[in-house]
């Protein structure tokens, strides 16, 4: 570019910027009007993605929807987290995989025995082993707040938030060394706070042991191809009543076990909630592209005369555009700063009520971290130059193919 | 050399068509000085604008040393109104917003061949020729009539055009302003040999001129 086209594009900056400046009242209520659109499509965007971030790590640590275990085992229910109960009634491991239940997106099986003198904590205390199948889980590693920086591999153990033990060190179950894997968060469910969880196959490995200590057969929930019972997430859209019929009517000799249907509730009610802010904030920015093409539309007007004699002079259509619509750019530009800056403003007011909601809920609440955010910041204030710049090239388009005269004598 | 042929414009209106030029020919030799005169209303700025390249004729050609200029295109047109033309209009036509000395050396930037520090030179000087040599930096509401009327001769010459339409230049200026403003268009016609095209309906200022037009209802009359 050189130094003349360069001078021009200045000079018609400034043109564009001075054009502001004229009318200050009129610039100022334009640029608030942006500056409200775009705070609430920052915060809105924002709060999306990170209702949208803690949603992912709420519900999946929320679990499963429902349990189906054996008639008659006992249940632990609470709002947060479905666990099945150590008993003697089992079902086979290959349930739901032979099934096939449109209503269940996913259904993790679960292996629990409650074993004593088996080395873990005091001499007499009992422990619960819960085996995991580590490809299928959704209701335990979820709930991992600290663990070693590798996969899980057969041998290693994962303790409940009651247990103690630094990560990666030796733990003796039945005699046998086993690697403290990982840690899950407070769960306030008894058998996760205590248990000591594994895969399916270092459980296995244990079941004789298990059975040589307490003097009889390992419990039936460690005999192979048998499990405790499933945990089961709903496909989506599903109704939990509709799926709870589903499964009886398929599987024969089970029971099924509804968590706190609030939950699931809430689960979706988020989705649509998000859905529709997003609507909201797609309408929101079309109304102010529409204001911004009705002002532009008026200014226009009043500057016929104007635009007339730059065209009079030499000016081109598209610079007789691009001068106003770099003035729209400038205009919703800052407005679409300032709305950033709003935007943070509203979120640091709102912040503590937010997150206490949402923690209420059992969502934790996780804001998007700085580049995200900045990313988001600079994503709104472009939206709203472009929404700028569309709303102003109509008019601005229109008046460029006037015939000069007819501008100058205000009739373009 | 400027041809007019069959040049014609009709504005539309509630009660149908009306003629606001009926079908003129014309000749303007190149480095003349024209008058076009008639009563408020009988065509000769719709003439002009047509001449100019601010308004598409309904019919007719305007011929500018053989090329007419309705026949370019938008860009072409733009390019010819900046390099060929400079318009002096009856009001007071600076952007605000802008000091005189931008104002003037606008058309120069729009043209992409314009050097930036050459252009605000010959700004200067055009200015400092028109006796506001002082006034560089002012805005226009910050001068007199007479003076933003210079300014608009100033700007007029910036591109040393071919041809200068002035359309009633001193219609809203006293007396001893006119005589000025009319010097200066004169001079910048002799001195310089650029065509001058005057639209006046003072017959003393239109005596002045080698070629006088006068046009009523949309024609010329003898």
């Amino acid at each position: 570019m050189t130094a003349d086209r360069r001078g021009l594009r200045w000079l018609l900056a400034s043109l564009a910027l001075q054009n502001l400046g004229r009318r200050k009242a009129r610039s100022f209520l334009l640029i608030a009007a942006v500056a409200v659109a775009s705070g609430v499509v920052f915060t809105g965007a924002t709060l999306m993605r990170s209702i949208d971030r803690s949603m992912a790590v709420g519900f999946t640590r929320m679990g499963a929807d429902m349990m189906v275990v054996s008639e008659g085992a006992l249940t632990n229910i609470t709002a947060a987290l479905l666990t099945v109960e150590p008993t003697d009634l089992v079902l086979d491991a290959d349930l739901f995989a032979k099934a096939q239940l449109t209503s269940v997106s996913r259904a993790t099986p679960q292996k629990i025995a409650r074993v004593e003198h088996s080395g873990i904590g005091s001499h007499h205390e009992s422990a619960d082993l819960i085996g995991f199948d580590p490809a299928l889980d959704f209701t335990i590693q979820p709930w991992l707040v600290e663990k070693l920086n590798r996969e899980l591999l057969p041998g290693d153990v994962i303790l409940g938030a009651g247990r103690e033990a630094p990560l990666g060190s030796q733990l003796l179950i039945f005699g046998k060394p086993h690697t403290v894997y990982g840690r899950l968060g407070k769960t306030g469910v008894g058998t996760h706070e205590r248990g000591v969880f594994m895969s399916f196959r270092t459980l296995d490995a244990l079941a004789t042991s298990i059975g040589g200590h307490g003097g009889g057969s390992p419990p039936a929930a460690l005999q192979p191809g048998k499990v405790s019972g499933f945990l089961v997430e709903l496909a989506p859209g599903a109704a939990p009543l509709q799926a709870r019929f589903a499964i009886l009517s398929t599987l024969k000799g089970v029971k099924v076990v509804t968590g706190d249907s609030t939950m699931s509730g809430i689960r979706q009610g988020l989705a649509a909630l998000l859905d529709g802010v997003l609507a909201l904030m797609v309408l929101m920015f079309a109304s102010t592209a529409l204001m911004v093409c009705v002002l532009f539309s008026a200014i226009v007007t009043e500057r016929r005369g104007e635009l007339g004699l730059l065209k009079a002079i030499g000016a081109r259509r598209s610079q007789i555009v691009g001068m106003m619509v770099i003035e729209a750019v400038i205009a919703t530009g800052i407005g679409g700063a300032l709305g950033v800056v709003l935007g943070i403003l509203v979120m640091r007011l709102y912040e503590r009520s937010l997150v206490y909601y949402l923690e209420n809920v059992g969502v934790p609440f996780v804001w998007l971290d700085t580049p995200q955010m900045v990313a988001v910041a600079v994503a709104a204030i472009v939206l709203a130059s472009v929404i700028g710049a569309l709303g102003a090239l109509y008019p601005a388009w229109r008046a460029s193919r006037s015939d000069p005269y007819d501008l100058v004598r205000g009739e373009g | 050399m400027l041809s007019c042929l069959g040049l014609r414009k009709d504005y539309v209106t509630e009660r149908g068509a009306v003629a606001a030029v009926a079908g003129i020919d014309l000749q303007v030799a190149a480095g003349r000085f024209a008058a076009i005169i008639g009563r408020s209303g009988s065509g000769k700025s719709s003439l002009m604008a047509m001449i100019g390249g601010l308004s598409r004729p309904s019919a007719g050609r305007v011929v500018v040393n053989g090329t007419d200029i309705w026949d370019l295109t938008e860009n072409e047109l733009a390019a010819f109104r900046n390099r060929r033309i400079g318009y002096v209009f009856q009001f007071a036509s600076l952007l605000p917003t802008l000091r005189l000395i931008d104002n003037v050396a606008l058309p120069a930037m729009l043209n992409r061949g314009g050097n930036a520090g050459d252009t605000y030179a010959r700004a200067s000087a055009l200015l400092g020729q028109m006796g506001l040599g002082d006034h560089l930096d002012a805005y226009p509401s910050e001068v007199s009539a007479g003076e933003q009327r210079r300014a608009v001769i100033a700007r007029a010459l910036i591109n040393d055009p071919a041809m200068i339409l002035a359309d009633e230049p001193t219609s809203d200026l006293d007396e001893q302003t006119e005589i000025e403003i009319m010097d200066e268009l004169l001079a910048v016609n002799r001195e310089r040999g650029t065509t001058l095209i005057l639209v006046t309906h003072n017959l003393a200022l239109a005596e002045q001129a080698e070629q006088i037009v006068h046009i009523a209802g949309g024609e010329i009359v003898e």
